[in-house]
């Protein structure tokens, strides 16, 4: 009798929010398939035909197909220097014994209290004094700079499980320091590498308001979050295109969440609790 | 080590004069060890540190656009921000905000998060609906509820099935609710993720704390908050912190996108003046100013919460 009658309020206060949680969102799937009139006649049933026409139209009027691609591109770039950049420093901080690396990795830690948004635009000044203003290149060298601190710290963990004697043995047959990096560390702390690449994924993919002061609104670079809040002028009132373009940019990241639920929700919690 | 120095090794290979091995070896294990933080650390000051130092330079400068002469105005910016009543309108919504958007947010999120971790039926299908926010971009987000609170959108929808078709508004571009909506996104989106953090937590909790209180006959209500809080109040005060710092700077993005910061200033945050002097009114050396109070803001808002949850057994 663990959950008795005394639990009934509990369930149904858990259960109202849920409800207040997905109602919006079954309001957003039914409308990316109906028209303006049947959506405010009538908001809640099912749509009477599954026609793609809004999904075709926000596709085309939003440019949302070369944006999905700026959108790719720039993550799987940033991720690439993200990692370039941090498993070498959480390997150097994890072997450090000195003052000096312990000094790094509190100026990592401290990181986390620097919010993104804080310096939007000096960022932008900087962005125009190395010429890389309106351009892709800018966002996929700034963004592993925010992902920095997070990723550092949270490989430090990993990296400080693995026992001295690993290293100690691949010394022994002659291997220089990258060696060890790369045949001793990196593989074994894949988990951790898995868990800032899931973590950092969603930030680079969700990222808005740097990609739309520094790429700028150009069709042809500017990524899918800057994209979708234009259907909101470009249609007018149209709420069967604006949700169905929305539908579709929320496509990829759902999908990887469904696939990887468990492993997400695990990295997103060790986010926040690695601070 | 000892098997190190009694190896022949890479290290007393390479020099000429050969030096006690062990020596060798770790000096270079720290001098490479430097080296390789160097990039990390030098992306980090150019991209993070050195934009959030410049604030404070450029609060000082009179600088009335990108192409515009600049000057130094030194504590000029701060009366120019000070005397214009938009900031002080800016100053009480953040506070409004902050005030009414974290509590709701932390409380609610930590009895959602309890009662998951308590695994009640249905708990699965929970933890992956509660996660969703979560996932969900700023512009996604703020396009459905520009669909929910739009003049013929959901809210109104339903408010008309039910017979309270009198209380329906244009909740957005309405003076008297459109901060409300904004608190209202906040909220709903910010529950859901953060009672998943909780729950995860609560989950590494011995049981025995719980069943402990029960056969003490403490209720469910007394387990949740004076048996379990006080275990993870350190946790609870670090999301506060993340959840107060997310609501303070990110809501610039949320006005960007669905009210302007209107109707007048209405629903005007500390964070949108910033973008909004910056980006739209060109005025430079106010937005940074403006900034400047935001980090005091963030760094005051840190401290309390610290001492606010601060372990006291």
């Amino acid at each position: 009798m663990k959950f008795g009658r005394s639990w009934l309020p509990a369930h149904i206060f858990a259960w109202l929010y849920m409800v207040l949680l997905v109602v919006p969102l079954y309001y957003l799937l039914v409308s990316a398939f109906k028209t303006n009139d049947q959506i405010f006649g009538s908001p809640f049933s099912l749509p009477t035909s599954f026609s793609t026409a809004n999904f075709t139209e926000s596709f085309s009027s939003a440019h949302l197909g070369p944006a999905i691609l700026n959108s790719m591109l720039v993550t799987a770039l940033a991720l690439v220097l993200t990692l370039a950049l941090a498993i070498p420093a959480a390997f150097a901080i994890a072997r450090a014994e000195g003052r000096l690396g312990a000094l790094v990795e509190r100026v990592f830690s401290l990181g986390f209290l620097i919010p993104t948004f804080a310096a939007l635009f000096p960022t932008f000044l900087l962005a125009a004094a190395t010429g890389l203003f309106h351009t892709r290149a800018f966002m996929v060298l700034f963004l592993p700079a925010t992902a920095m601190p997070l990723s550092v710290v949270i490989l430090v963990q990993f990296m400080r499980t693995i026992p001295r004697e690993m290293e100690e043995a691949a010394r022994m047959d002659g291997a220089s320091t990258f060696a060890v990096l790369r045949h001793v560390y990196t593989p074994m702390c894949m988990p951790g590498i898995a868990t800032i690449l899931l973590l950092n994924f969603l930030t680079f993919w969700n990222e808005y308001l740097y990609s739309l002061v520094i790429i700028g609104p150009d069709p042809d670079l500017r990524t899918v979050q800057v994209a979708l809040p234009t259907l909101k002028s470009l249609t007018g009132t149209d709420y069967g295109i604006l949700t169905a373009g929305t539908v579709l940019t929320l496509v990829p990241v759902w999908v990887v969440y469904t696939v990887l639920q468990k492993r997400m929700q695990q990295a997103l919690v060790s986010g926040a609790v690695k601070m | 080590m000892t098997m190190l120095s009694s190896a022949p090794g890479g290290a007393s290979v390479r020099g000429p004069v050969t030096p006690p091995p062990s020596a060798s070896v770790t000096k270079r294990r720290t001098q490479g060890g430097v080296i390789l933080a160097v990039p990390a650390l030098a992306w980090y000051l150019v991209f993070m540190v050195g934009p959030l130092v410049a604030i404070f330079v450029i609060a000082a400068l009179h600088w009335p656009g990108m192409l515009q002469p600049v000057s130094f105005a030194g504590t000029g910016n701060i009366s120019a921000v000070l005397d214009d009543p938009v900031f002080w309108d800016a100053v009480q919504n953040t506070a409004v905000q902050l005030v009414v958007a974290v509590p709701l947010m932390i409380v609610g999120a930590y009895m959602l998060g309890y009662y998951v971790a308590q695994k009640p039926p249905g708990h699965r299908v929970l933890r992956y609906l509660l996660f969703i926010p979560g996932l969900i971009s700023t512009p996604a987000k703020a396009m459905v509820f520009y669909a929910v609170l739009s003049p013929d959108g959901l809210l109104n929808g339903a408010l008309d099935k039910v017979g309270l078709g009198s209380m329906t508004d244009a909740w957005l571009a309405s003076p008297s609710t459109a901060l409300g909506s904004l608190i209202l996104l906040d909220v709903w989106s910010g529950i859901g993720f953060t009672a998943v953090l909780f729950a995860a937590r609560l989950g590494s909790v011995p049981d025995e704390i719980g069943e402990a209180a029960q056969l003490d006959g403490a209720g469910h209500w007394r387990a949740m908050w004076r048996i379990h809080f006080p275990v993870i109040r350190d946790f609870v005060g670090v999301v506060t912190m993340l959840q107060f710092l997310w609501t303070l700077f990110g809501s610039a993005q949320n006005v960007l996108l669905l009210t302007q910061g209107g109707p007048g200033s209405s629903s005007t945050t500390l964070s949108f003046l910033v973008y909004q002097k910056a980006f739209i009114a060109a005025d430079l050396g106010y937005s940074q100013t403006v900034g400047v109070v935001l980090f005091l803001v963030g760094l005051a808002g840190l401290l309390t919460i610290r001492r606010v949850f601060r372990q006291n057994y």
